[in-house]
């Protein structure tokens, strides 16, 4: 992860539910109330970058948080049950594009050793398939292609590393032949 | 960034040190000894038998200078038995490369694979080299006619390939951020092409375990367990 890195740019562009535990003073703004403040406990949608850094200040005085930090609704329990059933049948690209990305953001600012279990096991389930995809010329457009419609960016990247070596291959062994 | 290239070697890289496999061939035609980089090459006198590098072995065989041998691994039966063994004895691991020979003496430098001709008429035939794939295909394409029934051995190589790739993806179902996956016997152009997939795996897992990961080394500093030599090697597998 570098500082130019798209994807983790537009991981920590993702919004996340935070709920403000203070009322701020002219942010009103991020409500959608133009020129009003922002209430205690008023939940609004920020970006990670932003939540991330409010959650993390503290007020001098109280020594509270400015706002509290929420799962974002594509690691909710509802996917995280999904994914323990049948990761192969899950959209992740639907949920988030940058899924595991945002899953690993997340388990950076919770410990949640349960999300660490799932995300893995579903990240290596949905690998296999992926492999078999990408060795497999016909599946990635036949019956594969709603699969394949549902991968997140990493897997994406996968997909094509593993695509371009099985393609490398299968080249040589025509080149040999003339 | 710069590098166009994938990590890892190409697959005509691969085939290019391939060709450095000593086969043993039957000269048709006499040839004087050669001066090569690897050593002098004895004189070729029909109909004796010789052993040289695969890619002077290819550029006789085209010239009509030659016929090849091709090893014993390469023939129907021993593939056969091979392929029966990758799918029914052992369905999990990959067949065992070659044995390697006692070491001559205790003062000599014991051989290993590069070094050990694997592919000459006397190789064992039990059991698949790391360059078995390469070269079986350059083989097959160069000089079918050397081959008792190119057919069914180009048919039991690919029937080869296609089990041993299986087992290599279903592999990383086992993988873990730090765990391992035994890939002894794993030939020279498989490692290729599984390379990119199996790194991808595993950063992947990296990436998502990498909050326990810090954890577990803060639980370590905790408990004045010294960063080690082992320590250091970790970080710089990170990057």
């Amino acid at each position: 992860m570098t500082y130019y890195d798209v994807d983790a740019i537009l991981t920590d562009a993702q919004k996340v539910p935070c709920t403000f535990e203070l009322t701020v003073p002219g942010l009103g703004f991020l409500e959608g109330n133009m020129s009003g403040d922002i209430k205690h406990g008023s939940k609004v949608e920020l970006p990670l970058w932003l939540g991330e850094m409010l959650a993390l200040s503290q007020s001098l005085s109280t020594g509270t948080p400015l706002v509290s930090l929420d799962h974002p609704p594509a690691l909710s329990p509802r996917v995280l049950n999904a994914l323990k059933a049948d990761a192969r049948t899950v959209d992740l690209r639907a949920l988030v594009p940058h899924f595991y990305n945002l899953g690993a953001r997340v388990l950076e600012l919770f410990e949640e050793e349960e999300m660490i279990e799932v995300l893995s096991d579903s990240f290596k389930a949905r690998a296999a398939v992926i492999a078999d995809q990408a060795h497999n010329p016909r599946g990635a457009l036949g019956e594969g292609a709603d699969f394949m419609r549902g991968l997140d960016e990493n897997e994406r990247q996968l997909f094509r590393a593993s695509h371009d070596s099985a393609k490398a291959v299968r080249t040589w062994m025509t080149d040999i032949k003339t | 960034m710069a590098l166009p290239l994938p990590p890892g070697l190409t697959p005509p890289e691969i085939a290019f040190i391939c060709e450095m496999e000593l086969v043993t061939i039957i000269p048709r035609q006499r040839l004087e000894g050669l001066e090569l980089l690897g050593g002098p090459l004895k004189p070729l006198n029909p109909p004796q038998r010789a052993s040289l590098p695969l890619w002077l072995a290819l550029l006789l065989k085209r010239q009509r200078r030659a016929n090849i041998i091709p090893p014993p691994w390469l023939s129907p039966d021993s593939l056969a038995a091979i392929l029966q063994f990758e799918t029914e004895s052992s369905p999990d691991a990959f067949s065992p490369p070659p044995r390697l020979p006692p070491p001559p003496s205790s003062t000599t430098i014991p051989l290993s694979s590069p070094f050990l001709p694997s592919s000459t008429a006397d190789a064992p035939a039990d059991a698949l080299p790391y360059h078995w794939l390469e070269l079986g295909s350059m083989l097959l394409e160069a000089a079918p006619d050397d081959f008792d029934d190119a057919d069914e051995v180009r048919k039991l190589l690919r029937g080869l390939r296609e089990a041993r790739m299986a087992k290599l993806r279903q592999g990383v179902e086992v993988l873990d951020a730090g765990g391992g996956f035994k890939m002894n016997g794993v030939g020279g152009m498989e490692l290729g092409e599984a390379r990119s997939f199996i790194t991808g795996v595993v950063d992947g897992l990296r990436k998502i375990g990498k909050s326990r990961e810090e954890a577990r080394r803060e639980r370590e500093r905790e408990n004045g367990y010294s960063p080690s030599q082992n320590y250091e090697d970790d970080e710089m597998d990170m990057r």
